[in-house]
């Protein structure tokens, strides 16, 4: 049986903060983009954001994150080169640079002369007795429920992990009703902004750093959890133990870089604990060890959506341009954009990601 | 009350207590026997002739404080489980109670139990030190705890609780305690191996839940860093598709 | 600088069976040379079937020995778990005249050899596997001793056997270069140098590679093989079902997943192990008008293993005639694994220099300049 290869100029595969603007980004310098994305709407994460955005007043900062997505997504719309399709998901990068996208139950094939790959990142798990009782989440999926889906999944709940997600979503748990019986946070300091931290705190939610969880406990669901503390080495300590009666648990412990495609088109991956996992190496404009793949976003490395959306900026703008397209606007587009990344990460607490780029990110 | 209750009273426990002396100087049998009845196995199991021979069987056995090491050989042949050994002078912080246990599973050595004083309440985590379970003590076990120094005339039993499954692969369903088998046991150190013999990684999530899971525990147990630890293939499709769909002539649900 | 007496190179079924079979027999002196980890070539990727129904007498005698120790591989290794091990038979469909003609032939060879195996009408093939649509079917051969087996298991069974014995696994090591002064070789690998006065070529798609290293020329090719594994799901085929007309075969492990591959005749003859789309439609394509129920199956995963192709699509057993002390097991052209315990007591026998328990001159790398192929009618 043959089946048609389509062909496209770009193809963006995830339609999040990083996808929706490296769509942008190319369609604006005169590319024609594909941009496919698994769910039945763009905007990924950004969707179930109903916080303001830190970042910078000229580039959205302050809105919140799903106003942003309805914003991008009406410009990506509207655009007349980008061609959108949504329930769209890619399941493989093959030996000829072809695509398989299955959408819908009918499956069809797409030969891109360049992509850029903004796939995002998954939610990691931890290691517990009984972690498979109904009741325990990822933050992502609580999220999700309740801030789209408009459903409580529970009445009280332990959030496990005082990063920006954890205590974020704890934050709009409360909003919406649930108790938050405290936050735990295995590394000594809490990893939020503290602004975050202060503002869960106030609302009566204890944060327990150095702590984890130890056990959860029920039936037939989650009935309560056991944390307790950990030591300099973080071991844990006994006769520290506190029982917490909850219904819900919830895990927010990192995310890692969702690269299988990346790794499938044969792109180099270095481990870099900083971005989060595994993640491809490229150069100063996303494009991977692979000539005319790109990454942007959470994929290229776990980090804010405010940078998601530069780097695919900068990758649509580069695919676009090693195309031919843009070539008047391009070093001054270029240069605004990197000018706006590099200032998100250039404070105390781009550290972390700055060091692990440094990296990730390679000559080629 | 133990006419009424079972339990000894302050009172009964302290007529019990070896000179205080004799404590700060090491291990010391505890003889928690408070009712003449007609039996004398104990003054029979000390090498050292530390419980002192019994003129009537209906005795309440008496000890030589000074001749007892607190070997401890004495507990588990006491049908009344009523004898104890306690080490004050264990750690800085904790002492030692050794105590016949007769229940299964036992504890693992290193496993965190809890302490149950005479009420059976629970007073205290208590760390297992050792498991003596020799042909010779015919099943009554004698298990070392390690407690807070405080709960040394307290913690008389220990409860297991039962370890909740923890499960690392949801796709094939495999266990913690499968993979620390693997990697304890069997020698196994890579996740290819641990992906061929357990299928984690082959199921549907193509192992995105378990492999960073794995990894850590490879990390815990052998310190095996992950970015040196060789990944599986990712391998499309990255999300289960019908044949169906994949034919071209869609499935029963045209959904997939 | 580790010295032995014997060193295997390749960490696959074949080079495990070899190793152990040398222990068992009293030469523990033994080391395995894998590049990657164990089973990592074509033995894990394999679709793991085995069967007694081919169409020359030595194939048949080979298959009938191998399946035999196959049946009772755990309790020999002692391998608690077992090693997945399914007999409920293969099922080779015939589409044409001329397969019908030939298949019949091969069943009167196969039962003249003792072989349980038997001739289907399109009926008694669908009260088998009921699932099996039988539009232009013409008929089936039978034979309920076939099955297929875990091919990991097995390496591993292999491996844990020979270790106990003695022999010495090193696997992430690769063979970078062999030299040959007098008897002794030195095998240079990435991890440092070995020697011994025999070398065994088991490297599988890599063989050729290594026989030039020693200027032995193999006439082995590598050629990519396709295969999907589906979701697991309650039993519903119990036989492997292979068609030569589709170049393909179907099975359902005991895990419940099914596993299927396709041989296309136009593959290129080179090292290739990544996977191509257009496997997934055309495997997709013939398995959903084969066994129509499948289309609701969900595929979770494919990939793609190397077959070590021989001229004649068999093995290549001997001591290399220009290099005494060399011996080649390779070229097994995608039945490796389920002659594998054959192969292993044979070379076994080939290396100590005792009378082999089935005939293997005809294995010989010189039976190719002779001319002398041998020409098995029924593969994949």
């Amino acid at each position: 049986m043959k089946r048609e290869v389509r062909f496209a100029e770009i193809a963006v595969v995830g339609g999040g903060p990083a996808g929706l603007c490296a769509a942008l980004e190319a369609a604006r310098a005169g590319a024609r983009v594909v941009l496919l994305d698994r769910q039945d709407h763009l905007g990924g994460q950004l969707i179930k954001q109903t916080h303001r955005f830190f970042g910078s007043k000229s580039h959205r900062a302050s809105q919140r994150g799903f106003k942003i997505a309805e914003a991008l997504t009406r410009e990506v719309a509207s655009h007349p080169a980008v061609e959108v399709h949504t329930g769209a998901t890619v399941f493989g990068f093959y030996e000829d640079g072809v695509l398989g996208v299955e959408q819908k139950g009918r499956v069809f094939y797409l030969k891109p002369a360049r992509v850029i790959v903004a796939t995002g990142a998954a939610e990691r798990t931890l290691a517990f007795p009984n972690n498979d009782l109904p009741g325990i989440y990822g933050a992502g999926a609580v999220q999700t429920l309740v801030n789209v889906y408009g459903i409580l999944p529970g009445r009280r709940v332990l959030m496990v992990g005082a990063g920006n997600i954890g205590v974020i979503v704890s934050y709009q748990l409360l909003q919406a009703g649930m108790e938050v019986a405290a936050i735990v946070e295995a590394a000594p300091v809490i990893g939020a902004y503290w602004v975050h931290a202060a503002k869960v705190r106030r609302a009566g939610v204890p944060i327990y750093t150095s702590h984890t969880i130890k056990e959860a406990y029920g039936k037939r669901e989650v009935e309560g959890a056991v944390i307790w503390q950990l030591d300099g080495d973080g071991k844990p300590i006994p006769g520290t133990e506190k029982d917490l009666a909850v219904d819900t648990i919830c895990l927010s412990v990192g995310l890692s870089p969702l690269i299988e495609l990346l790794a499938q088109a044969g792109c180099r991956l270095a481990y870099v604990p900083e971005l989060g996992g595994h993640v491809p190496l490229r150069d100063e404009n996303l494009q991977t060890t692979v000539p005319g793949v790109y990454v942007a976003g959470d994929a290229a490395g776990v980090e804010e959506a405010s940078a998601a959306m530069m780097e695919g900026a900068l990758a649509g703008l580069h695919a676009a341009y090693s195309l031919g397209y843009g070539q008047q606007d391009y070093e001054a587009r270029r240069a605004a954009i990197r000018e706006q990344l590099e200032a998100l990460r250039s404070g105390p607490v781009g550290e972390k990601i700055r060091r692990g780029l440094s990296k990730a990110i390679i000559q080629l | 009350m133990l006419p009424v209750d079972g339990i000894p009273t302050p009172e009964d426990i302290m007529a019990k207590m070896p000179p205080p002396e004799r404590l700060a100087r090491g291990p010391v049998v505890m003889v928690e026997c408070f009712q003449q009845i007609p039996c004398d196995p104990c003054t029979h199991a000390c090498p050292r002739q530390a419980i002192l021979p019994m003129k009537d069987i209906n005795e309440i056995p008496r000890v030589d404080y000074e001749k007892c090491n607190g070997c401890g050989q004495c507990i588990s042949v006491c049908p009344g489980l009523a004898l104890f050994v306690v080490d004050l002078t264990y750690s800085e912080e904790e002492a030692l109670v050794k105590l016949p246990y007769e229940f299964l599973p036992l504890p693992a050595e290193g496993q965190v139990v809890a302490g149950l004083n005479r009420a059976g309440e629970e007073v205290c985590p208590a760390r297992v030190v050792k498991v003596v379970a020799t042909e010779k003590m015919d099943k009554t076990a004698v298990i070392w705890l390690a407690v807070p120094k405080n709960m040394a005339m307290e913690v008389r039993h220990l409860k297991v609780k039962p370890r909740g499954t923890t499960v690392i692969c949801r796709c094939e369903d495999v266990t913690l305690e499968e993979i620390e088998h693997l990697i304890k046991v069997e020698g196994v150190r890579t996740l290819e191996e641990i992906k061929r013999l357990k299928r984690c990684g082959m199921g549907p999530c193509q192992g995105r839940t378990c492999l960073p899971l794995i990894a850590r525990e490879i990390y815990r147990l052998c310190g095996t860093e992950p970015d040196s630890l060789a990944w599986p293939t990712y391998r499309p499709p990255v999300i289960p598709l019908k044949l169906g769909v994949l034919a071209g002539g869609g499935s029963d649900d045209a959904q997939a | 600088m580790h010295r032995h007496e014997v060193i295997i190179i390749g960490g696959g079924v074949t080079g495990c069976a070899i190793a152990y079979n040398l222990a068992a027999r009293g030469l523990r002196d033994v080391a395995v040379l894998e590049r990657y980890y164990l089973a990592s070539g074509a033995t894990g990727r394999c679709g793991a079937g085995f069967r007694h129904q081919w169409g020359t007498k030595t194939n048949c005698l080979l298959a009938k020995h191998a399946i035999a120790k196959l049946e009772t591989l755990a309790e020999e290794l002692d391998y608690p778990g077992g090693i997945d091990l399914k007999q409920k038979g293969y099922l080779i469909l015939a589409y044409t005249p001329r397969m019908v003609e030939q298949f019949k032939k091969n069943l009167a060879l196969q039962q003249s050899l003792g072989i349980d195996a038997r001739w289907l009408t399109p009926e008694e093939a669908k009260e088998i596997v009921p699932v099996l649509n039988t539009e232009g079917l013409l008929g089936a051969t039978y034979c309920p001793k076939d099955g297929h087996a875990n091919p990991f298991k097995v390496t591993d069974a292999y491996a844990r056997a020979a270790k106990r014995l003695g022999v010495k696994i090193h696997t992430y090591t690769e063979v970078l270069d062999i030299k040959v002064e007098g008897s002794l070789k030195t095998v240079l690998t990435n991890r440092g140098t070995f020697q011994a006065p025999v070398v065994v070529n088991a490297a599988g798609g890599h063989a050729a590679t290594i026989g030039r290293m020693v200027g032995v020329d193999l006439p082995i090719k590598p050629e990519r093989h396709q295969i999907l594994v589906t979701e697991p799901v309650e039993p519903l085929l119990d036989p492997m079902v292979i068609s030569f007309y589709h170049h393909l075969y179907c099975q359902q492990t005991p895990h419940g997943s099914f596993v299927m591959g396709l041989g296309d005749p136009n593959e290129p003859k080179e090292y290739n192990e990544r996977s191509s789309w257009q496997f997934l439609v055309q495997m997709a394509g013939k398995i959903v008008r084969l066994l129509p129920p499948l289309k609701n199956l969900r595929v979770v995963r494919q990939w793609a293993g190397v077959y070590d192709m021989s001229p004649d699509a068999q093995p290549i057993l001997c001591e290399a005639p220009e290099v005494p002390g060399f011996f080649v097991a390779a070229g097994f052209s995608g039945h490796g694994f389920m002659i594998a315990p054959m192969t292993g007591q044979l070379m076994a026998e080939l290396i100590l220099g005792q009378p082999t328990s089935l005939p293997v001159d005809m294995f010989h790398l010189s039976r190719f300049s002779r001319g002398e192929l041998l020409i098995e009618p029924s593969v994949v």
